[in-house]
């Protein structure tokens, strides 16, 4: 079998400059390095344009090149006549390249120095070896098939959103060895990705958001690409500039106050995979590590093969939820009397941000759903609910069906397990759960 | 464009250290179809008066390029300093395959122990960077009058020519 790029990805991670051979019209040629050689398919490369150069005239005039990878651990040189095709200076390729880029930069020390104008994509007419020593090879990825089979199959076997993204980060950690590792959904009327469920970190920063588009996740989101980097970078950094700017607000106007994102303060590899069910972006898996070089295009196809597989499960475990007979939940007394002293619990009208006592717990979505709970209990003295009941009520301003209501709940769930004890979620059922209150509650509403 | 005996060199005496010390050395010609080859080289040599480089190169990993250099005498070598990412390339149009002197020998070698130094400056371990420059057991040398010289450190002034 002849080589092709799809047998020398290790040699596009960046960690060894490639280099470029190009030839003037005039005959002159020019040989040049090259920052970025990125894996399109077996086929196609894509090459860094960081600087109008002469190699970048030359192909202009002269499309056939040369370019000499490197691999970065038998150190053998491989060969690739190229010719060069188009450049896309936008898109999902365009995307990716920018951000692996951006952590090539930082590994060099060029941060700053070197900025992608465009992504030079070449057809790819031969591979050779370069007669050389190679070194001994580095054990086969983590990520094989074997491994993926075992993970798919456990992920199947959720019986809800909840128990999908715990299985999802579980899977990451055993068999396949990731332990610091995030889901987040999105929200497609906010244009923001909240966090649900993470594993490793210290606080889980669940209900911790970003907007897309922003770093690395919200690039991944907005580009329906899977994006990693191998060197850690501040251009597409999350966790300082997200925890000075939460520092620096503080308690924002009474109105909210932002959930820390978590994340590992020394991270250096870090990859952000959408999680789609068919067009419609669902969310986010998020992995890191303080490891170099720790995510490769194997642990990359690994990932999108679990993030496509969580994407088709969750939409088929929507669908069952929306289609099982939705008999509303009939009043019911709560399960024990609420006992001590009350819990008072405000609710700024304005963005439905709840705050218990001084605390803020929750926002948005969640924060409807958590008040309209509240006024079940005080009302009707109703515990339990179901999820249609509250997808069919206007008060709680679900912008349509689509929206991802589990997601909110479990968002809910978690907030509550975390921050007030006295106030918690249980599920009794699919579509159902009961909503129990511990503490006698006084609740105050925040006018606009 | 050929180099003329008379014209100065595009080299000063710092240009001509930098080249001769441990870089890596990527020389490229072209064929008759004006389809680049590319090589990675194994040391260099200036001589005194710096109107002449002589690059070496492991004929085996070479590919088209000495056939296409002696068939049409044109060269580029890019000279580059992985630490300090200082690049410079020299152009050529007279470029000949000479014979390979016991000195040239000795100039591979010593360029084989400055460029594991400068690789472990920067955490690639000495086997890697023998790999990847290769054992050098045979060389073909490959003699040009520098005709241009461009500062190709990545950044603005990325593509002019040095100043001397």
């Amino acid at each position: 079998m002849p080589l092709s790029p799809r047998h020398l990805r290790p040699c596009f991670e960046g960690a060894v400059p490639a280099v470029i051979a190009t030839c003037a019209r005039d005959g002159t040629p020019n040989v040049s390095y090259i920052s970025e050689v990125h894996y399109v398919d077996a086929q196609h490369v894509a090459l860094s344009f960081q600087f109008f150069s002469k190699t970048r005239q030359n192909v202009l005039e002269n499309p056939r090149a040369t370019v000499v990878v490197v691999h970065p651990d038998t150190g053998k040189q491989y060969k690739l006549a190229v010719s060069y095709l188009r450049t896309e200076d936008s898109g999902p390729l365009f995307e990716c390249m920018r951000a692996k880029l951006a952590g090539i930069a930082s590994h060099a020390g060029m941060t700053g120095v070197f900025e992608l104008r465009g992504s030079d994509v070449y057809r790819v007419e031969s591979v050779s070896e370069v007669y050389g020593t190679a070194l001994e090879a580095p054990p086969a990825p983590e990520v094989d098939v074997t491994t993926l089979r075992a993970c798919m199959a456990r992920l199947s076997g959720a019986i809800d959103l909840a128990s999908l993204i715990d299985a999802l980060l579980e899977v990451l950690e055993d068999p396949i060895g990731i332990v610091h590792a995030m889901v987040l959904m999105y929200d497609p009327v906010g244009e923001r990705l909240y966090t649900v469920a993470s594993r490793g970190y210290a606080e889980s920063g669940v209900g911790a958001e970003l907007r897309l588009g922003e770093g690395l996740i919200g690039t991944a989101a907005q580009a329906r690409i899977p994006i990693r980097i191998s060197h850690a970078t501040s251009e597409f950094g999350y966790g300082r500039a997200m925890r000075e700017d939460a520092e620096s607000h503080g308690v924002t106007a009474g109105l909210e106050e932002r959930i820390p994102f978590p994340g590992l303060p020394e991270s250096q590899s870090q990859i952000a995979v959408p999680i789609l069910a068919g067009p419609r972006l669902l969310g986010v898996l998020f992995a890191e590590s303080e490891a170099t070089g720790r995510f490769g295009y194997d642990e990359e196809d690994g990932f999108m093969v679990l993030a496509s597989h969580v994407g088709a499960v969750a939409s088929l475990l929507e669908d069952e939820a929306v289609a099982v007979p939705g008999e509303d939940a009939q009043p019911r007394g709560a399960s024990s009397a609420p006992q001590g002293s009350p819990l008072r619990v405000r609710r700024y009208v304005e963005n439905d941000s709840i705050f218990v006592g001084e605390d803020y717990l929750i926002k948005g979505v969640a924060g409807a759903i958590l008040w309209r709970l509240l006024r079940a209990h005080l009302e009707d003295g109703r515990s339990e609910h179901s999820n249609r009941e509250l997808r069919l009520d206007p008060a709680i301003r679900l912008p349509d069906l689509s929206e991802n209501l589990e997601a909110r709940l479990i968002l809910l769930q978690r907030r509550l397990e975390e921050r007030c004890p006295e106030l918690q979620i249980e599920k009794t059922g699919r579509g159902r759960f009961r909503f129990n209150v511990r503490r006698p509650v006084q609740l105050a509403e925040i006018p606009r | 464009m050929k180099g003329k005996p008379d014209r100065p060199s595009p080299l000063d005496a710092d240009h001509a250290a930098f080249i001769q010390g441990g870089v890596s050395v990527i020389v490229a010609s072209r064929d008759a179809d004006f389809i680049a080859d590319v090589v990675r080289g194994c040391g260099c040599r200036v001589s005194r008066d710096r109107r002449q480089v002589t690059v070496l190169v492991e004929p085996s990993r070479a590919g088209t390029l000495l056939t296409d250099i002696a068939a049409n005498g044109r060269v580029a070598v890019v000279f580059s300093q992985p630490s300090t990412h200082r690049t410079i390339q020299l152009k050529g149009s007279d470029a000949s395959i000479v014979k390979v002197t016991p000195s040239d020998r000795a100039i591979a070698v010593r360029h084989l122990a400055a460029w594991k130094e400068e690789l472990s400056s920067i955490g690639y371990t000495p086997d890697f960077a023998g790999a990847l420059r290769g054992p050098a057991e045979h060389l073909a040398a490959i003699r040009f009058t520098p005709s241009a010289a461009y500062q190709q450190t990545p950044g603005p002034g990325a593509g002019q020519r040095l100043a001397t």
